[in-house]
């Protein structure tokens, strides 16, 4: 196991690479740069210009500019914001936590509400609660978040008054009521996905023999359900969710704009709009590590949890 | 207010304001115009200001950074101006106010400029405000190492002496009608702070800049909101209101929905699309200004372009009255010229051209242009194809740049109607540097002085697609009246006396209304929607929001 971890761990970094060359090279193939608008400056003289090029590294060949963003990678420095001259680090670390915090209770809102509608909807088929759920799931799948987001914003905070309608904190709401609207809005897609993966989970598992043998066994139907199905039936789930995590945790640009939510995906947003490629690279970067991350840890929890499955 | 581009997104500006110094109008320009208000605009007070209180204005874009010389976005200038100031400012009319400087004096021949500082003004963080600064500011402004975005007058100055604490004396080699605006009422920095380095300057400075305005930077959470609490010796006598907070709402509905619940109060330039709206808010007014700004189509010197006929055609054939009545339902004026109505350098005597499709017609025909067997008008078997460019995120814009393409359609030109974000289109791949007949719609926006070379010299033609300069439209082919354009906006430059200058810009309008190098479209209108007790609220072009906030109160 330890060997195959460390193959895993290995064979990540020439993916990693892999990543960077390639969305370096989208990057640089984006129209336009941080550059662009500053040559229409009505001070700026065509020396400025060239002097405000050359800090930025943009008069070399991009080959050059990937290979110096590397090397500054390799010693652990992402480099300055081309529009903010904040180390790139800092400008991420600002507003990593409150996107760790949106997602961390949006995901475990998810998890509740997905395995309890998964779960009640296989336990009791075609029943009428299966076909609400069924036909909710599908709308929220539907439902644009945007759309979703305004809605809730405008029936709750700015009809019924009963929450905040923006922002992490304010003087009138505390903010656990300011996480409600956002994290609602994420949770809402995520429970109409994820609970569809635990009834056809459930639903798999609950035919098996061993529990029509445990029922016969006169085993209670409550433990039935939680001690031996449900437990096998989340095998599969767990990895769904590890594999969603890293793109919720890259951050979530459209539910972070409506509800002013200082976070990673409005930074990756406003970072694009200004071609601020060092925290663009150094965004990307981060979800790539995520992502490989979370594939290992998906492999892994899974081979954990079912003993038929042994990695070498 | 340096020429930018006004629009969401990237906006360049320089806090550089400038204008006629003698309060007395000359001869054949006409005085300030009124300032338009739909509502009256809260008034000044009686004696009772009431003090206290705190005040929430939401912003959509967050500053990238608040250093005044490497910002590229017009909102740092807006949190600026309640922090930072220069040697003079600008009032309400446009007229020069002694800020940092208590008087100045110009040499007889023009080329030096002596300005006397005022004394007993503290920088926010307690230190004297001295000469020093001053010099340290210029010295930091041309210092290339530096970058700083906005050289233009400060590099005309050869020499800078302070003979003591509070005097300056700048020199310069030519007669520069601009100097005033550029640098007499450029940023000034702490002398203290620039000499931390050039690293430091960028980063912590640009993050807690240190001014000697009425409000000071006290806590900036990123991407949430930067405070300002008030200065206490502020060298006009201490402010009224003891915070404002500039809240990001980076969604135009949020900032509704905020302004709705009162969770914020106050909010800046919203679009003409959001006046209705606005008005209905319980608890808000809304004040309505003229701004510097000026919304255009440019024209390529390219093809059939070149043919000022043509030119003229389209310009007959754009129905501005309907767009500004039904479109920006009145919330903007009609446009002819790259002076605002709200300048003595505006052009009185000018009409815009009257929506009239059959005199459109007929100049196409003078010009040589046949319908062809689709309909499309051709000449020497090239039919008439035209792309029209408008930056795209902006719903008001696209209906604009639909009215305007399906009238132009009529009269047989095919029109390609085509948008793209903000950094593509003004890229060097974007529609200004193809080989094809295009017209580009986006707005400018003057800054107090009404230099216009960068719009129409030829020595502002970029040198190639990177290069610099804002006459791209004739990129591949000057204007055919290029000389005369260019020796009246050099002329408009030397020229100091105001009443000769405003001659000057006169007949550059003029020649512009002529020529027609660019579709003027309309003047926008700012919108600012206030809370119902703020008072001494004077919102006006010539300055950013927060310019007289010191003044401002909230009566309980």
């Amino acid at each position: 196991m330890r060997i195959y971890l460390f193959r895993r761990l290995l064979g990540a970094i020439p993916l990693l690479i892999g990543i960077a060359t390639i969305s370096f090279i989208f990057m640089m193939a984006m129209p336009g740069g941080p550059d662009t608008m500053l040559a229409r400056n009505s001070r700026m003289s065509a020396e400025q210009l060239a002097n405000i090029r050359r800090n930025m590294g943009l008069d070399q060949p991009v080959p050059v500019q990937f290979g110096r963003w590397m090397w500054n990678l390799a010693r652990g420095d992402l480099g300055l914001s081309f529009t903010r001259f904040q180390p790139v680090t800092e400008v991420i670390k600002e507003r990593i936590g409150p996107t760790v915090r949106l997602v961390t209770v949006a995901i475990a809102i998810s998890i509740i509400f997905a395995v309890g509608l998964g779960v009640i909807s296989a336990v009791w088929r075609y029943s009428w609660f299966d076909y609400l759920t069924t036909t909710l799931s599908y709308i929220g799948l539907a439902l644009p978040v945007f759309w979703l987001a305004l809605m809730l914003q405008v029936v709750f905070a700015l009809q019924l008054r009963l929450l905040p309608s923006a922002d992490m904190n304010s003087e009138r709401f505390s903010p656990l009521l300011h996480l409600i609207l956002p994290a609602a809005t994420l949770a809402i897609g995520t429970v109409a996905s994820w609970s569809r993966y635990v009834r056809s989970s459930m639903l798999e598992v609950i035919n098996l023999d061993y529990i029509r043998t445990a029922r016969a066994k006169g085993v209670r139907a409550l433990q039935v359900i939680t001690k031996h199905a449900l437990r096998n039936a989340l095998i599969p789930f767990i990895t769904v969710v590890a594999l969603d995590v890293p793109f919720y945790l890259a951050g979530a640009v459209l539910t972070e704009t409506i509800f002013s939510w200082p976070g990673l995906g409005r930074l990756f947003f406003e970072s694009l709009r200004s071609r601020d490629y060092p925290v663009l690279m150094g965004l990307l970067a981060y979800s790539a590590v995520l992502i490989v991350l979370f594939n290992i840890i998906a492999d892994l929890i899974y081979a954990w949890l079912d003993p038929r499955i042994k990695y070498q | 207010m340096s020429k930018r581009f006004s629009i969401l997104g990237c906006l360049l500006a320089a806090s550089m304001l400038m204008g006629c110094a003698a309060p007395a109008a000359p001869a054949k320009a006409p005085p300030a115009a009124e300032l338009p208000t739909s509502t009256p605009a809260p008034t000044a007070a009686p004696e009772q200001t009431t003090k206290g209180g705190s005040l929430t204005i939401g912003i959509i874009e967050e500053p990238e950074t608040l250093n005044p010389y490497i910002t590229q976005l017009a909102t740092s200038y807006e949190v600026l101006s309640g922090v930072m100031e220069g040697l003079l400012g600008y009032n309400e009319k446009q007229a020069f106010v002694p800020m940092l400087a208590e008087s100045y004096e110009v040499s007889a021949d023009g080329l030096t400029y002596t300005f006397k500082l005022r004394k007993n003004v503290k920088w926010h963080d307690g230190k004297p405000f001295t000469s020093a600064d001053v010099m340290a500011t210029w010295k930091i402004i041309m210092n290339p190492d530096f970058g700083a975005f906005n050289t233009l007058g400060w590099e005309k100055i050869t020499d800078l002496q302070t003979p003591d604490d509070n005097t300056v004396v700048m020199k310069t080699a030519e007669k520069y009608a601009p100097f005033l605006s550029y640098v007499g009422t450029g940023i000034i920095s702490p002398k203290h702070k620039i000499d931390e380095g050039l690293d430091k300057f960028k980063q912590d400075f640009g993050r807690k800049p240190i001014g000697t305005g009425p409000f000071m930077l006290s806590k900036w959470d990123a991407s949430q909101a930067i405070e300002l609490t008030k200065n206490k010796d502020y060298w006009r006598g201490e402010p009224n209101l003891d915070l404002i907070r500039l809240k990001i709402v980076p969604d135009d509905n949020t900032l509704f929905v905020q302004l709705g619940t009162g969770e914020t109060q106050m909010a800046i330039k919203i679009a003409a699309s959001r006046y209705a709206e606005a008005t209905s808010l319980a608890n808000a007014q809304v004040a309505v200004t003229g701004s510097s700004g000026w919304t255009h189509i440019d024209l390529k010197m390219i093809d059939f372009l070149q043919d000022t006929k043509v030119r003229q055609a389209l310009d007959f054939a754009t129905p501005r009255a309907e767009i500004v009545e039904k479109l920006l339902k009145g919330l903007a004026i009609e446009g002819f010229g790259d002076q605002t109505p709200n300048t003595p350098w505006y052009n009185p005597n000018i009409k815009p051209r009257p929506y009239d499709l059959d005199q459109a017609a007929k100049l196409l025909e003078e010009a040589g242009f046949k319908k062809n067997a689709d309909g499309i008008l051709e000449k020497d078997g090239k039919p008439f194809e035209l792309e029209y460019w408008v930056i795209s995120g902006d719903q008001q814009t696209k209906q604009v740049q639909q009215v305007i393409a399906a009238s132009w359609a009529k009269l047989g030109i095919k029109v390609d109607a085509r948008e793209e974000d903000i950094k593509s289109i003004f890229g060097p791949n974007g529609y200004q540097f193809t080989k094809k007949m295009t017209g580009g719609q986006y707005g400018w926006t003057n800054g107090n002085d009404p230099d216009d070379m960068f719009y129409w010299h030829s020595s502002q033609i970029p040198k190639d697609p990177t290069g610099t300069g804002g006459n791209v439209q004739a990129f591949f082919n000057k204007f055919s009246f290029q000389k005369e354009i260019d020796d009246l906006t050099a002329a408009g430059v030397k020229e100091v006396d105001p009443a000769k200058r405003a001659e000057i810009y006169w007949k550059i309008q003029e020649l512009l209304q002529r020529e027609v190098p660019v579709i003027f479209l309309y003047w926008p209108k700012d919108i600012y929607v206030v809370p119902k007790n703020l008072t001494n609220f004077k919102p006006n072009p010539f300055n950013y929001t927060l310019w007289n906030a010191g003044e401002w109160a909230l009566q309980k």
